[in-house]
Order: structure tokens, then sequence, then C-alpha cells
């Protein structure tokens, strides 16, 4: 069990690509705040970013709509909760491992960002609650677990 | 941060050099740089990443799309890249047909 502050820092943000940055900064100020190795750092950081860009292109659709970013960082690690009005979208459903026998040519590499994110992190949960889709990450410091999940 | 591309030739390699960090709002400028060097017929594209700290999976996007993009006998390497990256691109099952190099 990682355990982390009671009180989550928040962010919103408009769901833009130009806000991917904020988003990006954000997750970082946490991770160094819990004092994440680099390697840490950067999982949470890439999951956190595959996430927030699938809401943004494939969500929304370019449409008008809000990212919340709550995290909450301990001595063990990192707790990330990423909430969006989109239609309902399971991220552990939309995962698609990658074809590496299929020839680049013909390959598709739609839902790899979405794999890559769900492999970087210890610990994944999806829920769909009052119109909301809620992604709960977890990243432990660095050391307690060398071998993340593949879901 | 922002992302620095630039293209030149050496011998009958196109060199890319990357620089900063490629995500979904980056890799458009490293996609134009693609056509731009798939357009130079020469038989090898080396993409130097040793200046590249972070790469989500736009930046896969954009390596498919190179070997999409180039003819069937062009070679495209991958110098440099941080363990982070080139674990990103193992992950995808791109080493199978791009050269992953330290140097």
């Amino acid at each position: 069990m990682v355990e982390l502050a009671r009180k989550p820092c928040v962010l919103e943000v408009p769901a833009t690509v130009g806000a991917l940055g904020d988003i990006a900064a954000f997750v970082l100020r946490l991770a160094g705040r819990a004092g994440l190795g680099k390697r840490a750092t950067y999982r949470i950081r890439l999951a956190v970013d595959e996430l927030a860009t699938n809401i943004v292109m494939h969500g929304y659709r370019g449409g008008d709509g809000r990212i919340t970013v709550r995290g909450c960082s301990g001595p063990d690690g990192v707790r990330i909760v990423i909430e969006d009005t989109a239609p309902a979208f399971d991220p552990v459903a939309g995962r698609l491992p990658p074809a590496a026998g299929v020839p680049p040519q013909r390959r598709r590499v739609g839902g790899l960002g979405i794999h890559l994110a769900l492999t970087s992190v210890d610990a994944y949960h999806y829920a769909r609650r009052d119109s909301r889709n809620i992604s709960t990450l977890t990243v432990k410091a660095e050391g307690t677990d060398p071998c993340p999940p593949r879901p | 941060m922002p992302l620095s591309v630039s293209l030149s030739i050496e011998g009958d390699t196109t060199v890319i050099e990357l620089t900063g960090e490629l995500d979904a709002k980056t890799a458009p400028e490293f996609h134009q740089t693609i056509e731009k060097a798939a357009g130079h017929g020469t038989s090898t594209v080396e993409i130097r990443m040793a200046g590249v700290g972070y790469m989500a999976s736009a930046g896969l996007r954009s390596l498919v799309f190179a070997q999409q993009k180039v003819a069937d006998h062009v070679t495209i390497k991958v110098v440099g890249a941080i363990e982070p990256v080139s674990r990103t691109i193992r992950t995808a099952g791109l080493d199978r047909s791009i050269i992953l190099t330290d140097e």
C-alpha cells in the first residue's frame, strides 16, 4: 500500500494539446515532492501524458472540455487521478498491445499510447461515475517494485 | 521543453538530429522533417536522439511513419536514445525493423 498525503494537489486545464505541458509540469512537481527516482518519474509522467493526450485527441474529439488532475505524493510514491467528462472510455478495454510481427507498412499505432501508459504504472484503476471517466494511477518510489505489471 | 530538429546529409546517410521532448505537441515538426528526409533518397536515415529527454507515443507514430515513408531498402537507425526512450521503442516492437544503437 502506498502511503500518501491526504490533501491532494489539483490542476484543472482545458482539454487541448497546449495544456499537456502544464499537466507534465504538475506531475513532475509531485514526483519531485515524493523524491521519486528518474525511472519512476519518467514512468508516471509518460502514463499521465498518454492518458491525457488520449482524452484530448479521442475523448473530446477536438471539442471543448476540461481535464482535472489530482495528485497525492508521499515517501512511497505518487498517485494521480485524471478526470474528464468525455464519453465513457475504459483504457484497459481500449488498450492495443503492439503487433510486433506486423510489417511497419501495415502497422496500426492507435492504442499504443494507452498500452505504454498501463505498462508504465504499478497500479491502474478506471471508473465511470457521475458521467465522468476517472483513471487512478499509482507509481511507487524507485526500488519498491522494479517490474511494473503488464496488464 | 520544445523540440529542436535539424536535417543534414553525410555521404549516403540523411541525418536527423533531435533535441528536447518528443510528444503530441512537438511530434508534427519531426513528422515534417521525416517527409523531407524520405525525399533525399539516401540508403540510410539516421535519427540521433541523444538529446531527447522524453518521448511519448507520438514519437513512436513518427518512427512508424518514417518506415512507411522510405523505400524498402532504406535502413532507419535510431542512435543514442536514453534508456527510457529506447525502452519505449522496444515496448512497441519497433526495434525489430529499426536499428537501435548507442553511437
